[in-house]
This record gives C-alpha cells, structure tokens and sequence, in this order.
C-alpha cells in the first residue's frame, strides 16, 4: 500500500520555538508573514511523489510553508538554478498528484521584487541564490 | 476668477525613467473610466472611498473626481515592513480612519497589488468593523506576484514583472509627482 502525505515531524526546531529554517530567505518570508499578521506552519506536511514496488516512499516533497487560513501550500525558489529546476518538477508532481492543494511558487524574481519593494536589497546578497544548509 | 496656471512643466526626475509605461493620457482615460463604472454601480449609495497612505494619493484625487455621486473619503495608513524592524514585529496602523464604517458602502482604493499581504491585512481590519459592503479598486494589478487571492471589483491596468514608479508610486520617497508609471532606471534604484 502507498504512503500519503503525512506530517513532518522530522523537521528540528530551535529552543525559542522557532523551526530551523533551511535557508535565510524562509527566516525572512516568515518574518514577512508574521508581519502581516498570517499565520504560517513550516514544513508541515510531506507529500510522497515516488514509490518503489514495495510501495515505500522513494521520492518526496515538503512545501516550505502552509498558510492555514488560506488553505495554501507556498513554496521558495530563490537558490541556484540548478536547484530550482528541480523544484519546479518536484511542483509539477505534486499537483499531478494532488490536484485539490493548493501551492504557490515564490522564484527568485519574485522574491527579488519583494526584497526591493520592502527596501531590503541590501540582503540580497545573503538571501538569494544560496544553497541551503539544513 | 484665478489666473488660469501655466502649463505644467514635466519634473524633472523624468529623466530617471528607463521608460514610460503608462502615460498620462491613458491614466486619466482609465480613471475617468473606473469613476463612471463606481458612479454607476453605487448609485444611491452611501459610498465611502478608503485610501491608504501614502501610494494612493494621486490615483484617489483623480478617481474621486470622476465619481459623479455624492461620495466621501477617508484615508488610513500602516507601517511598512522593512530594515529597520525589529524581529517578531507586526503591522500596525499609524493612522486610522476618522470615519466610522459601519453600516456603509465602503470601496477601498489601492494604488498596486502584488502580493496581497497588505491587502488582504487592511481588508481584514476593515472588515471587522462591519461596513453594509467592502469592494476594493486597485490601479495597477502585478497578478503574477499574487500570494494571498484577493478580489478586486474595479481593475486599472494589468502589469508585469516591472518595478514601477510615479502617480503616487514612490522609490524612497521620491517620484510620487511624475504624471505617468514608469520603470526606473537601474542605476536610479
């Protein structure tokens, strides 16, 4: 029988309660959201993209953020884009998969516009086109 | 009578702009356009426009000028993410409206959506108060940033990717006086 989405437990948190985000640019979309006064899960679900014939899980995806009130999976690109092809395929997947979810993509561009809208194009450097390290 | 003014001479921070996207001409058409639809739709009405500060300035004095029904304005204002915020920091309103709302027709006007963070923010405020309708009009829709969905009853123009300043859209301040939008050049930004 195959695995379906499931909750991610595996994902560390740090001791103020705050998730260990992968990548600086997640700490700085959810302070953006925090903000806004949005509420915002961290990786909470995992969604099985791939199955080997013993039906376990070969190939998987956690959205980045879930916005509860919205019902709404987003989702940052904003590393190399290497990293990002593959993120878009793994996107494609999903919503082959699971129609009904509703994800959004945050590319590089966009999250560029963001950070100069908001006057932040000083971190630039540190928030976009990094690998992450978790 | 008054003197009639000279014609406007064109600021000179004009020459900042990489190009024009919008021109003059065409914003006053679109706008006088909204303003009869708005007219239209709320005739009867009690409608209140709700702007808020400070993008919206020059795109609700014209708008408000096109409506041909009696109509009132109030404006509100929040603070803006950005560099100096302190971490855990959230929006709040640094000027409310002085109008109460209940009760009544209430057309909130936005100069640009992109994401709809702010938007949908400022909607949830207002909605709380429990205005009789709450519709909202925007000038320039960036739909493809668009994070949060948000309905807008009254559209001016569909934009792209474009970083854009002028009619009311500032960079740093600066640029809210240009007569058209436009995109600023990258050294200019």
């Amino acid at each position: 029988m195959r695995v379906g989405p499931y909750p991610n437990y595996a994902r560390p948190r740090r001791a103020a309660g705050q998730p260990a985000f992968a990548h600086p640019s997640e700490a700085e979309f959810a302070s953006l959201l925090t903000f806004y006064q949005i509420d915002w899960l961290y990786e909470p679900t995992t969604f099985p993209l791939a199955w080997d014939e013993a039906g376990r899980v070969t190939l998987a995806f956690s959205p980045d953020f879930y916005l509860p009130e919205y019902e709404l999976y987003i989702e940052l690109a904003t590393r190399k884009q290497g990293e990002m092809t593959r993120k878009h395929r793994k996107m494609r997947r999903l919503q082959q998969l699971y129609p009904d979810v509703r994800i959004k993509l945050v590319n590089r561009r966009a999250f560029e516009a963001l950070l100069l809208k908001f006057d932040l194009r000083e971190r630039a450097g540190q928030l976009v086109g990094q690998v992450g390290h978790a | 009578m008054p003197e009639p003014c000279p014609a406007t001479p064109w600021p000179v921070e004009m020459q900042d702009l990489a190009r024009v996207l919008i021109g003059a001409e065409e914003l006053r058409e679109r706008v006088c356009a909204l303003g009869t639809q708005i007219s239209g739709d709320y005739a009867g009405q009690d409608l209140l426009l709700v702007g808020v500060l400070r993008g919206v300035t020059i795109f609700i004095a014209d708008l408000l000028r096109a409506i041909t029904i009696p109509v009132t304005v109030d404006f509100i204002a929040i603070s803006s993410y950005g560099p100096s915020l302190q971490t855990g920091g959230v929006v709040r309103l640094t000027k409310d409206l002085e109008e109460p709302i209940e009760g009544r027709h209430v057309l909130f006007v936005e100069d640009v959506i992109d994401t709809g963070l702010t938007l949908s923010y400022l909607l949830r405020t207002l909605r709380a108060r429990g205005p009789a309708s709450l519709r909202t009009c925007v000038l320039l829709d960036k739909r493809a940033h668009r994070l949060i969905d948000v309905d807008i009853a009254y559209h001016g123009f569909a934009l792209h990717d474009e970083y854009v300043v002028g009619y009311g859209l500032d960079h740093r301040q600066r640029y809210r006086n240009l007569p058209v939008v436009g995109v600023l050049k990258p050294e200019c930004y």
